[in-house]
């Protein structure tokens, strides 16, 4: 099936979804002025739902925008690919979102023009209400062609200075607009470190070191709870590979304790958030 | 510091310790008048899992050369089970650290009791040495720093050298 099929699919699903009043809006896509560009588009009427696309440019994960929306009237829609829904089950978790709110509409992913989608390990759909087409039929963590920590990896592949002169350079172009934070489907305090001017948690002037601690406080608070949507990096104005972060945290979770991969189902406790009584430590 | 900070240098480290073991720890090594360098400033805490990793980055950020998380056993901690959440959080941290560019040994984790002042004792002396040896930390915020942002034609050329990672 091509996008257009996909598209049109989409379209009079949404469009009947809406007719019928059973949700309250369609969470999808939508073209914008460039033509290798789509956004987050809200469709609201059967017209509207005629507005939707699909195709290989849907770079952005949309889980994030349903914590804006926590009480809905009728149930919101959403279309949903392994990276929302994997987001979807972490909010559930994360007490953030009701499941009974949602309608999900699982599409089965091929990746889009994304980096990030070539070291995706999860392209269908984990949680859904209905599959628009069929689930991909080969494994996909067989199909990823990049490392699942790939970004991690080429930085861990550096000397001690090295890493260091890489993060200077990183983070000394890193503005602090909080883009990251903001774009990520699983970082949900009500009230964020960074904003808490009085008690000075954060340093506020420009400076690479304070750019880095903003930076890796971010990952820490993030990292063993990311499902690797690799959302913080799409919306970094800067083009910063600031996905390494949190690859690296769930590489060395992973190291200490075994397989872990964060919203595979709703009931997934993350690492820093329990203790087993004979976990490792090396130091006395 | 001194006048000559070049010529002596003695490094900052910061030691966050639990207010039920390793301070206490720390007042029976004062009151059994033992010696250990004085390079050390000890923060109280109510519990090890009070630390958070950021006091960690913010004390690198503000001048510190070494920082130490000190706390009760497992199995003691005052709280039950704070300390297991504090072992699993910097183990993590340590790697975290080290992936950041901030040398390892920068950054020590001890459970010491309140009985063991010869291992407080021993712990401070040894990390004082470790940090000495390494000389001062990189990561201290300066004010030259906010120079560096480039100029918007860097920050193009960079972008795509990102990209390319
Ligand atoms: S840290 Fe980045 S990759 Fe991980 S869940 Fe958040 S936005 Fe996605
Ligand atoms: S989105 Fe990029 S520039 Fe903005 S705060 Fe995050 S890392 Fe810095
Ligand atoms: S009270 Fe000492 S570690 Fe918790």
């Amino acid at each position: 099936m091509n996008y257009t099929e996909k598209t049109k699919l989409i379209q009079t699903r949404a469009a009947a979804l809406l007719e019928a009043g059973e949700v309250s809006y369609v969470l999808g896509w939508g073209a914008t002025r460039f033509a290798d560009k789509t956004r987050a588009r809200f469709a609201r009427s059967p017209e509207e739902a005629a507005t939707l696309v699909y195709n290989e440019h849907c770079t952005q994960s949309l889980a994030k925008y349903l914590v804006d929306d926590r009480w809905p009237e009728t149930r919101i829609a959403i279309l949903a690919r392994g990276c929302e829904s994997r987001a979807i089950n972490r909010m559930i978790r994360d007490n953030q979102i009701r499941r009974e709110n949602l309608l999900i509409l699982g599409l089965p992913c091929e990746g889009t023009d994304a980096e990030r989608c070539r070291s995706c390990r999860a392209h269908d759909p984990v949680v859904y209400d209905e599959l628009l087409w069929e689930p991909n039929s080969t494994g996909a963590a067989a199909a990823a062609e990049l490392s699942r920590y790939y970004r991690a990896d080429a930085v861990d592949a550096l000397s001690a200075a090295e890493k260091k002169a890489y993060w200077d350079d990183v983070y000394a172009r890193c503005i602090r607009c909080y883009a990251c934070r903001n774009a990520c489907p699983v970082c949900s305090c009500r009230e964020c470190f960074v904003d808490m001017h009085r008690t000075g948690f954060q340093g506020k002037r420009h400076s690479a070191t304070d750019n880095q601690t903003f930076g890796v406080t971010r990952a820490f608070h993030v990292g063993d709870r990311c499902i690797e949507c690799g959302e913080c990096e799409r919306a970094c104005p800067m083009g910063l590979p600031i996905l390494a972060q949190t690859q690296k945290i769930l590489k060395e979770i992973e190291a200490l304790a075994g397989d872990y991969e964060q919203g595979l189902d709703a009931a997934q406790d993350n690492y820093l958030g329990a203790f087993d009584l004979d976990d490792k430590d090396d130091f006395m | 510091m001194g006048i000559n900070e070049a010529t002596t240098y003695e490094p900052k480290i910061l030691a966050f310790c639990c207010n039920w073991c390793t301070y206490t720890g720390a007042d029976l090594a004062g009151l059994n008048r033992m010696k250990y360098p004085a390079n050390v400033r000890v923060v109280r805490v109510p519990c090890s899992g009070r630390v958070n990793p950021q006091f960690i980055l913010r004390a690198f950020a503000r001048g510190a050369d070494g920082v130490m998380v000190c706390g009760c056993h497992p199995g003691d901690c005052h709280y039950t089970t704070g300390n297991y959440f504090t072992r699993r959080r910097f183990m993590l941290m340590k790697k975290v650290l080290e992936f950041n560019g901030i040398e390892p040994q920068r950054f020590h984790a001890r459970w010491i009791s309140g009985s063991e002042a010869a291992k407080f004792r021993d712990a401070v002396t040894e990390v004082a040495q470790v940090v000495k040896a390494l000389g001062p930390a990189a990561t201290k915020v300066t004010t030259q720093a906010s120079s560096k942002a480039p100029a918007s034609a860097d920050i193009e050329s960079s972008v795509q050298k990102e990209g390319a990672l």
